[in-house]
């Protein structure tokens, strides 16, 4: 009976520390895959800007160069004429709005980067978390691990803290509208 | 002769429509990846201008700036400052640091070449 009280007195720090382990390892296993997901996103977004950028450039550039062929002919009235100037002029304003539009590449990576860096930094924390308590009694009074539980928030409190301090957010668009301009 | 703009930014993309929009507007651009890239190309020749974005690797725009402020042939080139920053406390620091003017990102080809017309001709 003495020996029984004396061993529900003991802390389940082995538990404990198997506890935190595994909950460590599953989420970094999902946290692998996440940073994989997020990787092959950039790398696909990049890819295909890459390759409208260039389809778009010799598009405008073709369009300009039959724009050229076209008004140096000589072929056509004065209402051809300015049928196609009208023509160039639209094509003007779709090829501004493009430009625009093309630049969600740059805003979406830098948000991608920044998510990337957030999940490496949670992956220290879980790494952190596993490995918390390694060098703890077995033999510690029940008090004990309320200092041990406190420890551990306060450790992950700080390691959130100083990974939210290290991430600030620099894209704040929530679309493609064209940002303000200021003249110092 | 046309004036020469030097745009910097890490990204590829942004690079290439910025260039593609200065060149139909009749400017040369000299094109860097980063601010001390930038750094670099501003000291092998002079620009009318320097066009950078603050957040890239290895040297930020702000730092950019600085540096190119304490260069004799740039304390007078104008500078402005293209990014997705959009807070009043950057662009203070922007203006702090020797900016000119501040864009926020996404631009408009028009107005970028407006406000460039109207900073240098």
């Amino acid at each position: 009976m003495g020996h029984d009280v004396m061993e529900m007195n003991k802390l389940p720090i082995h538990e404990l520390r198997t506890l935190l382990a595994a909950v460590a390892s599953h989420g970094d296993q999902h946290l692998v895959e996440v940073e994989s997901d997020l990787q092959q996103t950039a790398f696909l977004l990049n890819e295909a800007i890459e390759k409208l950028s260039t389809s778009f450039m010799k598009i405008h550039d073709l369009i300009a160069q039959q724009h050229n062929l076209l008004t140096t002919s000589g072929q056509f009235d004065e209402a051809m004429t300015f049928a196609l100037e009208e023509y160039q002029t639209k094509i003007g304003d779709e090829v501004n709005s493009v430009v625009t539009g093309m630049q969600f590449q740059d805003m979406t990576n830098q948000l991608l980067h920044r998510t990337i860096n957030r999940v490496n930094g949670l992956k220290e924390l879980l790494q952190e978390l596993a490995e918390h308590g390694y060098d703890k009694d077995a033999n510690r009074e029940h008090e004990d691990i309320t200092r041990f539980l406190a420890s551990i928030h306060e450790t992950l409190h700080s390691g959130s803290h100083a990974l939210s301090g290290n991430l600030r957010k620099a894209v704040g668009q929530q679309d493609m509208a064209t940002g303000d301009i200021d003249l110092f | 002769m046309a004036k020469t703009i030097l745009a910097v930014d890490d990204s590829g993309s942004l690079r290439q429509m910025v260039a593609f929009s200065l060149k139909a507007a009749g400017y040369d651009v000299v094109s860097a990846v980063d601010g001390q890239d930038g750094l670099n190309k501003a000291k092998e020749r002079t620009v009318d201008l320097v066009l950078t974005d603050q957040n890239m690797p290895i040297m930020d725009g702000l730092t950019l700036i600085k540096n190119l402020r304490e260069l004799g042939s740039y304390q007078k080139v104008p500078i402005l400052m293209l990014t997705t920053e959009s807070s009043d406390e950057m662009k203070a620091k922007g203006k702090a640091a020797g900016a000119n003017g501040w864009l926020v990102k996404p631009f408009d080809p028009k107005r970028l070449i407006e406000v460039v017309q109207k900073v240098i001709g």
